[in-house]
């Protein structure tokens, strides 16, 4: 397995038990590797667009479908609470995590607070839509922004 | 992508950014996305779907508007 591989799995794994997106400090000491190898690793990911970072820092601000910032997309599993990038990625978290879950966010409209329960086979019937602003030819032109 | 109590939610949103309307997403179709984009993410073959999978995902759950059409993006997993 390649050091990528490695850093990706330590990531994701790190992620789903600590609710948290680790710094690039934390994965180097947490794989036991110097920082400019574990930086070239998630350059790599960032390429595959398995990760997001930060523009200056190059820090992860996105490890899809966990958001390394606070969002208004917040997915609680297995008594863990994670934010999430979007309203897709909110689902993703409890398909990611194989778990059920509940999902809790607002109406982008009126900000009337929406919950969402999500059994392992899919959420509950729900009063929610959601809206994609950007065509998916663009999503990664700025994927803050879909 | 936001959520929205309703269809008229969305319309008013859009109408006061004066940003067009565009596709709505239920939370079955968005589940399937979920799923097939994240399913696999904490192994050793997690990747992101290539355009033609998205494509084929997408139209699976009734997306097959050219919004969905990824092939202008240079990505190509």
């Amino acid at each position: 397995m390649d050091f990528a591989t490695t850093t990706k799995l330590w990531i994701y794994q790190r992620v789903a038990d600590s609710g948290r997106v680790p710094t690039t400090t934390e994965i180097s000491a947490g794989l036991d590797r110097p920082a400019e190898e574990v930086r070239a690793a998630c350059d790599s990911l960032a390429e595959k667009r398995l990760l997001v970072l930060a523009t200056e820092t190059r820090e992860i601000v996105m490890a899809p479908p966990f958001s390394a910032v606070a969002t208004p997309f917040v997915a609680e599993v297995g008594g863990r609470r994670y934010f999430a990038n979007c309203a897709w990625d909110a689902l993703g978290i409890p398909a990611a995590l194989h778990g059920a879950g509940t999902v809790r966010t607002s109406c982008a409209d009126c900000g009337d607070p929406m919950t969402i329960e999500v059994a392992q086979d899919g959420p509950s019937p729900t009063d929610c839509l959601t809206h994609f602003a950007v065509p998916a030819a663009l999503w990664w032109e700025d994927i803050v922004y879909t | 992508m936001l959520c929205f109590r309703s269809e008229a939610h969305v319309d008013a949103w859009c109408l006061t950014r004066g940003l067009p309307r565009r596709p709505l997403v239920d939370l079955g179709q968005l589940w399937h996305l979920a799923v097939h984009w994240y399913g696999n993410r904490l192994t050793v073959d997690s990747r992101r779907p290539a355009p033609e999978e998205m494509t084929r995902i997408f139209a699976e759950v009734g997306l097959t508007d050219p919004f969905w059409d990824p092939s202008r993006d240079a990505f190509r997993g």
